[in-house]
């Protein structure tokens, strides 16, 4: 027993840096914002009372905040289709190809490197400039849309830039699974009389479904959380048309009428979201592994 | 048989050409537009510019304050990065090799709070960054990133050092060796492979998070590059062809590193992905 304690006091001694930091920043924060989405406290002034759970009841008919989480929503569905179809056709044409393999890595994978807000507004140039002048000039009529005005086509530029940023990085993952599908078994296949449809149906997808998982997930988590690339792109805007949930609870707390305790409540409610979707991913990779 | 493949080979060529230079156009226009003079950008944009003029580039190092801005960004990452490097690597190491209940508590604490989201914290947590008077500091706000970083790292670290036999450093504390020693002068140089996937990592999340940096930082003097480009953006959102040789020089630096570190990049991140 005596030796389990000095063990463990050693622990707390070589873990001290770690956990002093991680319980400044992150536990305390994450801890006493429940507290706090329970007062009605401004961020200003000394004195707030408990209200309980009157900020939630409060944001169930926030109706700016549930038209927030219906537009994640739906940025969330469209990205996890949307970038993984394209990650996932980038990575087997690359495999499939013998040569310039490693050109076409460095240039998918380089607008990952960039921050979403510098990307954000390179695509700025393009939605407001380029596409008119080429609607103009090129008789690309089709082109010619409010690109960042009308909520419509807004959608459909973030979801173009967001693609444009993250196909890289699910598109690495996915070839680093492909290269794990063992040869001979595509070339069984072959053999068999498999077509190359047949050939990635039945043998290279059931290979990569780790792969697929794991990017559909952390597609899933990012998109919850997407912040950079609308505020690079529309603000949130017009009005609130294309609003996150991030953004919505950002504007809450450090713009305009800050109500810290009601924005920490809707904090809350993003993050048992997100909790509860990381958490079936961790069942669902349990199952998976428990299978193979 | 062989023709068809032939053809459907070409198509996929084609196809992937075709998205290459999709990807590469907001750079490449941003580029080729940013040596203009805003009227010929105007007149057309699709245009080679007539002459390589740097004018732009002058006027917006100046703007935007590039070198501070620049400097201030290396510090930050550089110092959260060594933090959390240093921090979760002795932490990892030493959660592996003790085998009790209070191990398997503190990392069980780690793992579970990957799973917060930071748009979750972020009021609570500026509220500490207010108390602790870190408000527009910036090895404050890197004490934030490793506060944030760390339970990543540790797990990472963990995990690797899972595959280390520990007999060595067994008979290195026989030998009396401190415990510190032997994490310096032995465990330590063992761990470099996933040190350098750690240290990736941190360094690409720090250096492009925009969030955390707009909340805490307010100060002109401290901004990082992105908020001053940022800046930069609200001022002057019609001159483009100095807002597009801002981007081109706030993207520059990330660019250079990865043409310099692009395999262990490349390595660290599908890593990162595939154990995390």
């Amino acid at each position: 027993m005596g030796g389990s304690r000095r063990a463990n006091l050693r622990l707390l001694l070589f873990c001290a840096p770690a956990l002093i930091v991680y319980f400044v920043f992150k536990l305390i924060p994450a801890v006493s914002g429940i507290g706090y989405a329970m007062t009605d406290w401004n961020g200003l002034s000394q004195d707030y009372s408990f209200v309980l759970f009157d900020n939630f009841i409060a944001v169930f008919s926030d109706t700016y905040f549930w038209r927030s989480v219906w537009f994640t929503l739906k940025y969330v569905a469209v990205m996890v289709v949307v970038a993984n179809v394209i990650a996932l056709l980038l990575a087997v044409a690359i495999e499939s190809r013998r040569r310039a393999k490693g050109v076409y890595r460095t240039i998918f994978y380089m607008p990952n490197m960039i921050s979403m807000v510098i990307g954000g507004y390179m695509w700025m140039f393009i939605f407001t400039q380029v596409l008119y002048y080429m609607a103009d000039n090129w008789g690309l009529t089709f082109l010619d849309h409010s690109w960042i005005g009308d909520p419509h086509y807004s959608f459909i530029a973030i979801i173009i830039v967001a693609s444009w940023s993250t196909v890289g990085y699910l598109m690495i993952i996915y070839m680093a699974a492909l290269q794990g599908v063992p040869a001979d078994l595509l070339e069984a296949a072959q053999l068999a009389g498999a077509n190359s449809r047949q050939c990635f149906f039945r043998v290279t997808l059931p290979m990569i479904l780790p792969a697929v998982t794991i990017c559909i997930f952390w597609t899933l988590n990012s998109g919850f959380q997407v912040f950079d690339v609308i505020y690079a792109l529309t603000g949130g805007g017009p009005g609130r048309a294309t609003q996150s949930v991030a953004m919505n609870i950002y504007e809450e707390a450090f713009r305009g009428n800050i109500r810290y305790g009601y924005a920490t409540a809707k904090s809350t409610i993003l993050f048992v979201i997100v909790m509860v979707i990381t958490l079936i991913q961790l069942k669902v990779m349990k199952s998976r592994e428990a299978e193979l | 048989m062989k023709r068809k493949r032939r053809i459907s080979g070409a198509i996929v060529h084609t196809l992937l050409i075709i998205a290459a230079l999709f990807w590469l156009a907001p750079l490449l226009l941003a580029l080729m537009n940013s040596f203009k003079t805003n009227g010929e950008l105007l007149t057309n944009v699709m245009s080679l510019p007539t002459e390589l003029n740097f004018e732009n580039y002058e006027r917006t190092l100046d703007k935007m304050n590039y070198f501070r801005s620049l400097g201030n960004t290396v510090l930050l990452s550089g110092v959260s990065v060594t933090l959390i490097i240093l921090f979760s690597s002795v932490a990892g190491w030493k959660l592996c090799r003790t085998k009790t209940r209070l191990s398997k508590f503190i990392f069980g604490l780690f793992v579970f709070s990957m799973l917060i989201p930071f748009s979750s914290i972020m009021i609570p947590l500026y509220r500490v960054v207010l108390a602790l008077k870190l408000k527009n500091s910036l090895l404050g706000l890197a004490l934030v990133y490793a506060g944030l970083g760390v339970s990543m790292a540790v797990f990472l670290y963990h995990g690797f050092v899972k595959g280390i036999p520990a007999e060595l450093e067994e008979a290195a504390q026989m030998d009396g060796c401190s415990q510190l020693q032997v994490f310096r002068y032995m465990v330590f140089p063992l761990l470099k492979p996933i040190t350098a996937t750690v240290c990736i990592t941190n360094v690409l999340w720090v250096w492009n998070d925009f969030l955390l940096p707009l909340i805490v930082i307010s100060d002109s003097r401290k901004y990082t590059l992105l908020l001053s480009t940022n800046t930069l953006f609200g001022q002057y959102s019609s001159d483009w062809t100095a807002i597009l040789s801002a981007l081109i020089i706030a993207a520059l630096p990330v660019i250079v590193f990865y043409a310099l570190f692009q395999k262990q990049i490349l390595k660290g991140i599908s890593e990162g992905a595939l154990k995390g």
